[in-house]
């Protein structure tokens, strides 16, 4: 049950027809875990304890340098030498009091991100580095816990919701692409944002939108493109591994 | 120039002017299926060939790039604002990024060069 408070602070989302009451009801006892909370994190993490997520859990094992204040918004200059996760602790319990907010200081690696996973409905990443990324996937096929996807750079970014089993992970690509080349603040706050969209709709019940869908954003021209992506069977973490077909299906 | 183009995964193989038959072996199984939109026949070939007009690398995309546009696929290798490649695909040609070569795309392609179109992934948070 909501009460008065509830009621009252999520007064703007209750109104929405296919939200209402009972979808409230289930973001308050839902578990989210947000892997990184750099660029990505701080806004999804931010949007989803704003909604009303009732308990979320932030990994991260960095500090705060003055170089993450053009887009990780939930530090500012006076945090700077702080470990994020205890920063964003703080700013998120103040944002919504109501809601568990879990700090764990841990760099994720093959080894734990497995036990860090664990007992979540949805992971939202909010990583910048491949291998993080793959372990944290390869964890979520193994445990069958929806995982959304997002990178960003420069003025470009990228999204997928995986769900063990029905779609694509992100093994399935072997994906390449450049790190540190730079990006403005706007282009994770934008891809977090829909990555806490599809988290929000997972968790209440509804179909994601980008469940077996790559979208690529493209902000120097203000382009949306959705492609449709199918498994690979040949994919070592979420198929059945080294298998080789050929065109025809044979 | 005749191209035997090859979706892959997330790249598109093509093999310029070939010399025989140009098969999928090695190839794995097909995940973005919007690559095949404008050869649906690739689905059943594996491999198609095209007649492109033109004789260089930028030849060779803006072909590619009129193709998806007639199937409705919105890719567009080459950025109309910079007349570059766009920053969501890379291209190789024979394993070497077009960037290392003199004329980058405006590099002449010859018979049975290899070339690698691929989407880029994002990894910065």
């Amino acid at each position: 049950m909501l009460d008065n408070d509830e009621l009252v602070r999520y007064n703007r989302q209750l109104r929405i027809p296919d939200f209402g009451e009972a979808a409230q009801e289930k973001l308050k006892t839902s578990r989210v875990v947000i892997a990184g909370v750099g660029g990505l994190g701080c806004a999804s993490a931010t949007y989803l304890a704003a909604a009303g997520v009732g308990h979320i859990t932030i990994v991260d094992f960095d500090a705060v340098e003055l170089s993450n204040l053009n887009r990780q918004v939930l530090y500012w200059e006076e945090d700077i030498g702080a470990k994020k996760v205890m920063v964003a602790q703080k700013k998120l319990s103040r944002l919504n009091p109501t809601i568990e907010i879990t700090p764990v200081c841990a760099e994720i690696t093959e080894q734990n991100a497995s036990g860090i996973i664990s007992g979540a409905q949805v992971v939202v990443d909010g990583l910048d580095k491949s291998d993080a990324r793959l372990a944290i996937n390869r964890a979520c096929v193994g445990q069958k816990i929806p995982y959304v996807y997002g990178g960003v750079s420069r003025l470009r970014g990228m999204m997928t919701t995986i769900i063990p089993g029905a779609t694509p992970c992100l093994a399935c690509f072997s994906p390449e692409g450049p790190r540190g080349l730079g990006v403005l603040g706007i282009t994770p706050g934008l891809i977090a944002n829909l990555q806490a969209l599809e988290t929000i709709k997972l968790l209440i019940g509804q179909k994601p939108s980008l469940a077996g869908k790559l979208l690529l954003f493209n902000g120097n021209d203000l382009k949306f493109r959705v492609y449709d992506i199918e498994k690979n069977e040949g994919c070592q973490v979420c198929s059945q591994g080294s298998v080789r077909r050929r065109a025809d299906g044979a | 120039m005749r191209a035997a183009i090859a979706p892959g995964f997330s790249e598109l193989f093509i093999t310029v002017n070939p010399s025989g038959e140009v098969t999928r072996d090695g190839l794995l199984n097909l995940n973005m299926p919007w690559l095949f939109a404008p050869w649906p026949e690739a689905r059943t070939k594996g491999v198609i060939e095209a007649e492109v007009e033109g004789e260089t690398l930028r030849a060779l995309l803006t072909f590619l790039a009129e193709a998806y546009k007639k199937a409705g696929v919105d890719f567009e290798p080459i950025n109309p604002r910079t007349n570059d490649m766009d920053e969501d695909y890379d291209v190789l040609i024979n394993g070497n990024n077009y960037i290392t070569l003199p004329n980058r795309l405006d590099t002449k392609l010859e018979d049975g060069d290899k070339v690698k179109l691929k989407i880029l992934w994002r990894w910065d948070g």
